[in-house]
């Protein structure tokens, strides 16, 4: 590992070389006076925040670029915002995320043939990359890096002919997404389309396994240099995600060198970014699955893993062809999509499951005779907060992105192969559960009158305070192999499901549900009191496709029972089942072994994808008193890691009352 | 027939072979001062309180008509921040064996099974023998003191696929001392176990000071020759479960002599 450059990234000392360019705060107000487009917007600033760059080549730094600028004006004045949100739907910041873009034929075929295909805009702006480049390149030829100067004397404007230019090359467009105004840019399937690249390169001898090893590691610090400077609900939620492994169109599996080089690298490194992904199916190999648990041994809550006999499948179902489903990608966290020609919009809305039993139960319970009834109402509800969902979601308006544009095919401007819509399914194990103990003790044993039930929600178990104990730690619950817990789960996926079935959204596309909750799990349980679950007030939901947080379970292996009944085939938009084990449990090979065949196990019983923590409480506890002694501790949030004592107070502590798994 | 239970503890890795899941009886005739699960020493079922949860609110001391809280005269459903539970479940060897099977192929492709544990399961030695018969399909291994009528120890044994043998002490003036007990019929079914064809390993545990002295793991080495055994360092905070009981964990907070105790072996290793 280059040390000098690890610790300059670490330590932050590379932040000496910003500089903010307060005068330029205002240009969205200089765009507004000259009444210009918004992509001439786009353009003009890309050209002005690379003309204020500095090069800067960092100590043994062998791949460049790094912002220096940290100003970052919007293109856009709040007035006009105001505006463009009364006409149309906005979608989160209103410019591009969670894309996957052709890295592959760029980097192959050079930026000045892609150029020769794009719009005025495009021009502009791949001009305004060469001209950065050559800035970087003088640089480099200043400072006797002749190496560097001469991959930048190739690329961008060429394809790259060997593993470092085409590392390069990816940082310079990577870069230049971001620069451009795109967030969340995902890395897609960089270990298939680098690998020939690396693969030729050893083939001349140019790189052992050490020596390429090493410039990965370079090359994946490069996401960790100013990734602080783009937008994020919390720091870390970049969305630079990469995958490995999985099967290719053919239906071969692909994990090769590369794939195992950056499980390693990212173990090195124990660093935030980039995000790891790994694919796999029920032919995968146990030693794919050990590498990934020894990356799940550093903490760092990497390998996120995601089946591909479940996920093509689903894509399949949805529509999706066979070759694209087989390529499919992860975007910022966990939801698949499609790269290079999907423009699905993969988080653009969540449907929160507790209040739909929090509606039910206040409007429905009291005249529904049986349980049936009930869950009539529950259907009704889902599929008319569905329709309203779907509804609000009309005449949504993107700011345009030149680069992305270019990176894209056929495009995004009108859309690309894809346009599909993806909804969160959030809080399913408090559904699942409230409907277990609306079921078992109004309808099955009437232990609780319909009256008493909602007094005691309403109270937040003031009144009829005896309920709570039974309905928070004695109920079914979710991730117990409890058959009535779990056939409400499966219930309310199917219905979520269905119920998306067939609308077409306003780009042509379709709605796929999932199983993700992302911060909704503290935004969505403020907006409803307590639940039938025994979930108090102000509680938090679990997050993503996991037990509610004081659910009892036996360990994993229910959980995993539990949590593999419903068809998630059908709410394939994503979301992971997270399971939290004690950093003890990676102690020796034999238990990262053991790990290893218990996620194997989860493949294939048919899970879609699982999120593997390994934590230290006490190391939690100790940061949030002492957090200037661990700067460097790392956790897993929703879908992306993040540093411990950079995280608000709420979900700091979200994380320590997960369930964990000790030996 | 029925038996009683503390804990049913799902991917225990150190258990056996691969990963397992692991049935803890209830009821212990030694009385190791080291002992990590003091719930299991008593047969009956007793009830535990998380005191660090506790606010006082006295709603468990509310007279109810649970047959289980009969014993304690507090109300073991009644907390709302679930600090009380009552250790040990009646359960019958149907309903056990249901539970377990329901996992078995789960259990198979992480090449593990099931592991009664303890408590002392030989205790129950017909209810664990009734249960292991309705498991059919699953590796069966058995975390034992040895401490059993030879008899009721082989009729045990015979049932389970792999035996997990504890030696604490060779001397038996020590282990009267340190469990309470002789270990006279223990060394007569580990005699009988080196000889009896199964497979096995030996679990001796590393008590700083009783059990991990040289001349105590000589002798144990010297009876048990290359049969491979696996060394559990003492760790303090096995003792965390004494004050839920209203107990006093014996031992203090004493850490192992920093030294390789598998060199006493001919083919021993340390489980951390």
């Amino acid at each position: 590992m280059q040390t000098i450059l690890y610790d300059f990234i670490v330590n932050q000392k590379h932040h000496r070389f910003r500089r903010s360019f307060p005068e330029y705060e205002n240009l969205a107000e200089e765009f507004s006076n000259e009444h210009l487009s918004p992509i001439e917007r786009m353009t003009r600033r890309f050209e002005l925040l690379t003309s204020l760059e500095t090069p800067v080549l960092l100590p043994d730094e062998k791949i460049c670029f790094m912002r220096t600028v940290t100003t970052y004006p919007d293109c856009f004045t709040p007035e006009e915002w105001q505006t463009i949100k009364e006409n149309h739907y906005v979608h989160e910041l209103g410019y591009l995320s969670n894309l996957s873009p052709d890295y592959e034929r760029v980097i192959a075929s050079g930026l000045l043939t892609v150029q020769q295909n794009a719009d005025s805009y495009g021009k502009r702006i791949i001009d305004a990359i060469f001209r950065l480049s050559d800035r970087y390149r003088d640089e480099a030829e200043k400072q006797g890096k002749t190496a560097l100067a001469e991959v930048l004397t190739r690329i961008p404007r060429y394809g790259a002919t060997s593993f470092y230019e085409a590392l390069q090359f990816f940082r310079i467009l990577h870069y230049s997404l971001w620069l451009e105004g795109n967030y969340h840019n995902t890395v897609g399937r960089f270990d298939q389309y680098m690998y020939p690249y690396l693969k030729a390169d050893m083939e001349r001898g140019l790189y052992t396994r050490e020596s390429a090893l090493a410039l990965l590691e370079d090359f994946f610090l490069s996401f960790n240099k100013d990734s602080d400077l783009y937008h994020g609900v919390q720091q870390g939620d970049n969305g630079q995600s990469m995958v490995l492994g999985g099967i290719d169109e053919y239906g071969n599996d692909v994990f090769n060198l590369l794939s195992e080089l950056c499980l390693q690298a990212s173990k090195n490194l124990l660093m935030i970014d980039p995000k790891i992904n790994l694919r796999v199916g029920k032919n995968t190999p146990i030693s794919v699955f050990e590498l990934g648990s020894e990356l799940t041994k550093a903490g760092l809550g990497f390998p996120q893993y995601s089946n591909d006999d479940i996920v093509i499948d689903g894509l399949i179902k949805l529509g999706y062809d066979l070759k694209d489903a087989r390529n499919y990608v992860v975007a910022a966290c966990w939801e698949f999509i499609i790269p290079k020609v999907g423009t699905d919009i993969p988080n653009i809305a969540a449907l929160s499951f507790p209040k739909i039993i929090d509606t039910c139960l206040h409007r429905d319970l009291m005249h529904c005779k049986t349980y049936d009834a009930f869950t009539d109402c529950i259907r009704k509800e889902i599929q008319s907060e569905c329709d309203r969902i779907c509804g609000s979601i009309q005449n949504l308006w993107f700011v345009p992105s030149p680069l992305m544009n270019c990176m894209m095919d056929p495009g995004v401007y009108e859309g690309g192969k894809y346009n599909n819509f993806g909804i969160h399914g959030t809080g399913i194990a408090t559904a699942a559960d409230s409907l277990a103990a609306i079921e078992k003790y109004i309808y099955l044993d009437k232990k609780i009158s319909k009256t008493d039930l909602i007094q005691a929600v309403d109270s937040n178990f003031e009144k009829h305070s005896e309920f709570l104990p039974l309905l928070r730690y004695e109920a079914p619950k979710m991730g117990c192999n409890d058959e009535i817990a779990d056939n409400n789960a499966v219930f309310l996926l199917d219905v979520f499901s269905d119920s998306l079935k067939g609308k077409i959204n306003c780009r042509g596309g379709i709605y796929r549900a999932g199983t993700g909750s992302a911060m909704y799990y503290l935004w969505h349980a403020s907006e409803i009191g307590a639940s039938p679950d025994g979930r108090r007030q102000g509680e938090a939901f679990g997050t993503n496709f996991s037990p509610s947080l004081f659910a009892k379970t036996r360990g994993p292996i229910s959980v995993i029972h539990s949590f593999t009944k419903p068809d998630l085939k059908k709410v394939i938009n994503g979301g992971p089942l997270t399971l939290e084990f004690a950093s003890s449990m990676f102690q020796s090979p034999d238990s990262i072994h053991k790990v290893a065949s218990l996620v194997k196990a989860f493949i294939a019983l048919g899970g879609h994808q699982l999120q593997l923590n390994a934590v230290n409480t006490d190391l939690m506890k100790d940061a949030q008193l002492h957090p200037e002694k661990h700067r460097q501790l790392v956790v897993r949030i929703w879908g992306w890691s993040a540093y411990f004592v950079e995280l608000d107070k709420a979900y700091q502590n979200h994380v320590m009352q997960r369930q964990q798994y000790v030996v | 027939m029925n038996g009683t239970i503390f804990d049913i503890k799902e991917f225990s890795i150190h258990d056996g072979p691969g990963a397992r899941i692991t049935v803890f009886l209830k009821g212990c005739p030694l009385r190791c001062q080291w002992c990590h699960n003091p719930e299991g020493l008593l047969p009956t079922p007793q009830l535990m309180v998380k005191e660090s949860l506790c606010t006082h609110c006295n709603r468990c001391f509310v007279s109810c008509k649970h047959e289980e809280c009969k014993p304690f005269h507090r109300c073991a459903h009644a907390c709302p921040n679930g600090c009380l539970s009552i250790s040990g479940e009646s359960i019958s060897s149907f309903r056990l064996a249901e539970r377990l099977n329901e996992n078995a192929i789960l259990l198979k492709s992480l090449n593990g099974g099931i592991t009664f544990s303890g408590g002392e399961p030989l205790m129950q030695a017909d209810f664990v023998c009734e249960t292991a018969d309705q498991l059919p399909a699953l590796h069966k291994a058995i975390q034992t003191s040895g401490y059993a009528d030879p008899k009721v120890y082989q009729k045990v044994v015979a049932k389970m696929d792999y035996v997990m043998q504890d030696i604490k002490l060779i001397s038996e003036q020590g282990h009267l001392k340190y469990t309470g007990a002789s270990n006279a019929k223990i060394l007569k079914n580990i005699d009988w176990l080196l000889h009896s064809g199964k497979e096995y390993v030996f679990r001796i545990p590393l008590i700083p000071d009783i059990t991990d002295t040289e001349e105590n793991l000589t002798a144990i080495s010297q009876l048990i020759g290359e049969a491979s055994a696996e060394l559990m360092p003492y760790n303090f905070l096995a003792g965390a479960k004494y004050q839920m009981l209203g107990m006093t964990f014996p031992l203090a907070d004493h850490p192992n002599r920093k030294e390789d105790f598998t060199k006493f072996f001919q083919n021993a290793k340390l489980i951390s």
